[in-house]
């Protein structure tokens, strides 16, 4: 599962220990990346 | 039945058309109304492949709006249930309209082209691929080819009388198609729906003429107005075939 | 957000007239008459166009 640090926009695996939080910059908000998978959805 | 339908004609144009038919009952005035509301396909996006979506709105949310937009229907080439397919890719900053959507079969297209489905800002990006799929209005709203389609009785105007020299005039409103004493057909709006602007001064009765009904039918543009009624009339038609052929055996 | 494609009580698409609509009244003219010459001319899809209002720009910085 991949999310991407709101702050400096890199990549992030949330590791289990360490918290939610950036290794790179210590930003505490982490968004979670859209699936690149194709996505369908039924219009009903 | 052996009886022939008068089919009168007060307006028409692609989209619209009022018309006087007599020699109706109410019961199937209202059957022809439900068959041009429910029982005339057209086509509809109905299953959306979300490829990328980065706009402000979520993916079913778009999918809805694509859903709504009118396609223009071959009804001679479809049966129900079968499906064209539709792509669209737009890249901000700009806004995705429905005439965007690219088809693969050049008889289905968007009725309307100025339909905003989504404003996107720089860096976002929207690309899908879409099933549009032939069904009928009583399966989902969005295929209902009939919009706003309704009847009236016809309504028959005699001038009895003059209105009293000193009376005050009350308007006298009065919707959609009536009936002069000369059988001639006039629309309401000619006269501002108010009978003393045409009979200043003179005294009206108003009746319903039995039997006579003035239908009004305005389509999404997926099919024209002439076509709806003529398909409507027809599921009838095949219904009471099937009918018939059911209680035979 | 966007402009609803067709309106809510009787189905008529009024999503394609929005942009002149917006436009037009934008530039001061009477968006009762503006509405009598897009053919718009049922209350229930009137009030589709006159109380929309458009909210991407106000949405769009939290992505």
């Amino acid at each position: 599962m991949s999310y991407k640090c709101s702050r400096c926009k890199r990549d992030v695996e949330l590791d289990e220990y360490g918290g939610v939080r950036c290794p790179y910059c210590g930003h505490r908000v982490l968004l979670k990346e859209r699936a690149p998978t194709i996505k369908e959805v039924d219009v009903r | 039945m052996a009886s022939d339908f008068e089919v009168e004609f007060i307006e028409r144009d692609d989209r619209n058309a009022r018309f006087v038919v007599r020699g109706l009952t109410p019961a199937f005035a209202n059957g022809i109304r439900r068959a041009m509301i429910a029982d005339v396909p057209t086509m509809s996006i109905d299953t959306v492949r979300f490829v990328e979506n980065s706009s402000v709105m979520f993916d079913e949310m778009i999918g809805l709006r694509l859903g709504l937009v009118p396609l223009t229907t071959p009804l001679d080439d479809y049966e129900t249930g079968e499906t064209a397919t539709l792509a669209l890719d737009v890249e901000g900053p700009a806004t995705a309209y429905s005439g965007d959507l690219r088809s693969s079969d050049d008889l289905v297209q968007p009725a309307d082209e100025n339909i905003p489905i989504i404003e996107l800002k720089e860096g976002q990006r929207l690309e899908l691929e879409a099933d549009a799929v032939l069904d009928r209005g009583r399966e989902h709203a969005k295929h209902q080819g009939g919009v706003a389609v309704g009847y009236r009785h016809l309504q028959r105007v005699d001038v009895v009388g003059d209105a009293g020299e000193f009376d005050e005039q009350e308007s006298n409103i009065l919707r959609g198609v009536i009936e002069t004493e000369d059988d001639e057909l006039v629309l309401t709006d000619e006269f501002d729906n108010d009978l003393t602007e045409r009979y200043p001064g003179k005294e009206v009765e108003v009746h319903d003429v039995p039997g006579a009904f003035v239908f009004h039918v305005e389509t999404d543009g997926s099919v024209t107005a002439e076509e709806l009624v003529l398909r409507a009339a027809d599921s009838i038609g095949d219904r009471a075939a099937e009918l018939e052929e059911k209680v035979a055996v | 957000m966007m402009i609803p494609v067709r309106c809510f009580t009787c189905g008529n698409v009024v999503g394609e007239h929005w942009e002149e609509f917006k436009a037009r009244s934008a530039e001061g003219e009477d968006p009762a008459e503006v509405l009598d010459d897009l053919g718009v001319d049922r209350h229930c899809c009137r009030r589709m166009l006159v109380s929309h209002k458009d909210l991407v720009d106000v949405v769009s910085p939290y992505q």
